[in-house]
């Protein structure tokens, strides 16, 4: 995707009481491209994006919004930014209408019907003129992201957004962050902690850990094929893969290998001529969740999990 | 700024706490001219003697005055009664009786409920919208902090303005409700001379000069509600100066600094009565030293705001 990024997060770095907590995260972000951001607790993800709209000072780098700079052209830059930061709070004493309307009177360009537009969009009309105070949390979800489109951003940013909806509601969300990326160009970053999420969402997916950028990819580029092989005895077959070529990973009573699906026959033959005894040869689908442990190690994934 | 204004005056009136306090003044109000009402009765009909009781501060103020222990203020205060006193005897001009309807015009007593309400809203206005968490959605916008701290503070002064003239209203309806004329004129020293003050003019003044109190107090409740971001520790510490500034005043008056504390020029009213808490000061003096004040809230505010890394 050789287009030009609308973001970019240069050498972004954020020191608290000398404490490095974002450390030189440098990253483009495509228009009409979904990019996840994953992270174990803590990994800050929630302070990169607050420094993505000026919730916090950076301390070092800049973040460049559709050619404006976030921090010498603020008005400019964020007129194109739709966020989410973690739990939309929202005035409860007030309907949801008249929390749209607030929101609406702080950007340029927003009509009345633009409003109904969006509410109807995200579902809630039948509750629209009721106080927040009265919306269930998913409700409330659904009015964040109301208020994060008013203004048709250009860049949607959303931390954690899918937390209180239900399956439906998540469903149809994804739905419509795709159709917004695929349709008006939008650009979206979202963190989750739920990766199974992430990966039917995104395109791409940055993962941070202790405050670094420890990987970009493209979700498509993961799918590669892989194959669960279990045969007896075990370290016979894993010698055998080996000569033959393939990258062995034992996996409980077997062995996964990255193969091709025209290949498998050959393994098989390969395999009863050495007098093996095959008892299973299945697809192997290496889950985000596999590569993210790999790539930021068990223990804080526990964590994350855990949450 | 225009719909920035509209988007606080709309939040401040979709509280009902707002509506309460607007209640509250028309009823502590009515309260008030209420009580003075019982006290009138229990008065009862003495022959109004305003001759004697005029001849009696003349000659008290002569007196104070040629034992030459008066200095400053207090005693060109003193010098203006006695002129003011004279004219009353030369020309037979009654003073305002105490209760009437001309003195409740006179001197309204809005400026204190409306500081202590308007207190409340400036607290508020910065600390719920973090205590909330609203603030990440407020701050997020394309549009500047220091716009939205500016849309914050005018909705507190317009709020104060409405609270003093919903008072005032509500004052001079219960002046013509509840007491009838009491006759007498209000006399003032200008240029030298003595001239007669209408009471409808001294009582624009009167809330104007408490105006300035409920600005200076507002705002540094609103410093303190923007900075510690809790909207019961600018309440109390709004309050607690505002009780005991004067106290504090009693207890330092021996020094020069005294005349450049806050304390001792938030109540303006005083240059209309014969009370100063110190005698140096004088109405210029005091709005130059509250001017200040206010800017430095106003800075201290503003920067802690624009400045602040929002965690909420
Ligand atoms: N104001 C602060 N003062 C000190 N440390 C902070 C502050 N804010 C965040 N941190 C630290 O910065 C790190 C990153 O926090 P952040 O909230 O960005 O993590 P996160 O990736 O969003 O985590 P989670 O998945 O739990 O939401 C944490 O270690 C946190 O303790
Ligand atoms: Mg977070």
């Amino acid at each position: 995707m050789e287009r030009t990024p609308i973001v970019e997060l240069k050498n972004l770095s954020k020191t608290i009481h000398g404490k490095k907590i974002i450390d030189d995260v440098s990253l483009l972000l495509y228009p009409g491209q979904i990019t996840g951001f994953l992270g174990p607790n803590g990994a800050g993800k929630t302070t990169t994006i607050r420094m993505m709209v000026g919730l916090m000072k950076k301390s070092g780098g800049d973040v460049v919004i559709d050619g404006q700079t976030l921090s010498a052209d603020f008005e400019e830059a964020m007129s194109k930014v739709g966020v989410i930061v973690e739990n939309p709070e929202m005035y409860k004493f007030m309907t949801g209408y008249k929390n749209l309307l607030h929101f609406a009177r702080m950007h340029k360009g927003v009509t009345k019907e633009r409003i109904d537009e969006v509410v109807r969009q995200v579902g809630m009309q039948n509750r629209i003129h009721e106080k927040v105070g009265t919306y269930s949390l998913g409700m409330r979800q659904r009015l964040g992201l109301a208020q994060a489109l008013l203004h048709r951003p250009k860049f949607l940013i959303l931390d954690e957004p899918t937390n209180g909806l239900d399956p439906a509601g998540i469903r149809e969300f994804r739905q419509y962050l795709r159709m917004i990326a695929e349709t008006e160009g939008v650009s979206v970053f979202v963190s989750s902690h739920m990766l199974s999420e992430i990966e039917l969402m995104c395109d791409r997916i940055a993962v941070i850990q202790n405050g670094k950028l420890v990987d970009i990819r493209d979700v498509r580029e993961t799918r590669e094929s892989h194959y669960y092989i279990e045969a007896a005895p075990a370290e016979k077959a894993a010698v055998l893969l080996r000569t033959a070529g393939f990258e062995t990973e034992p996996l409980e009573s077997g062995v996964v290998i990255q193969a091709e699906k025209a290949q498998i026959p050959a393994v098989v033959q390969e395999l009863s001529a050495e007098g093996l005894d095959i008892f299973a040869i299945q697809p192997h689908r290496r889950t985000l969740e596999d590569e993210f442990l790999e790539l930021t190690g068990g223990g804080q994934l526990a964590e994350t999990a855990a949450k | 700024m225009l719909k920035l204004l509209q988007n606080e005056w709309m939040k401040l009136w979709s509280k009902k706490g707002t509506w309460i306090m607007a209640g509250l003044m028309v009823i502590l109000i009515l309260g008030l001219a209420g009580i003075m009402k019982w006290s009138e009765s229990l008065a009862g009909d003495e022959p109004d003697n305003w001759k004697a009781a005029v001849q009696g501060e003349l000659e008290g103020d002569k007196a104070s005055l040629e034992s030459g222990l008066l200095k400053g203020e207090s005693k060109r205060l003193a010098e203006e009664r006695v002129m003011v006193n004279d004219y009353r005897l030369a020309n037979d001009t009654a003073p305002l009786q105490d209760i009437s309807r001309e003195m409740m015009i006179y001197d309204p007593s809005v400026g204190s409920i409306a500081l202590l309400l308007t207190v409340i809203v400036a607290a508020g206005i910065v600390a719920s919208e973090f205590s909330q968490g609203t603030i990440k959605m407020l701050l997020t916008r394309p549009v500047k902090r220091w716009k939205i701290m500016t849309s914050k503070y005018i909705a507190v002064l317009l709020f104060g303005i409405l609270l003093m003239l919903i008072g005032f209203a509500v004052t001079i309806l219960s002046a013509y409700v509840l007491f009838s004329p009491g006759g007498g004129q209000a006399l003032a020293v200008s240029g030298g001379k003595v001239v007669e003050v209408s009471v409808w003019s001294h009582g624009l003044y009167m809330l104007l000069l408490s105006f300035a109190n409920v600005i200076i107090t507002a705002t540094f409740a609103f410093m303190i509600g923007s900075v510690f971001r809790s909207n019961g520790m600018a309440i109390g510490l709004s309050l607690f100066i505002y009780f005991t500034g004067s106290i504090v005043v009693a207890l330092l008056s021996r020094f020069e600094i005294v005349k450049y504390l806050l304390f001792t020029h938030m109540d303006l009213t005083m240059y209309e009565t014969d009370f100063r808490l110190n005698d140096d000061i004088t109405l210029p003096f005091s709005l130059a030293v509250l001017a200040v004040y206010l800017v430095i809230f106003l800075i201290v505010s503003y920067s802690v705001f624009t400045k602040r890394d929002i965690t909420a």
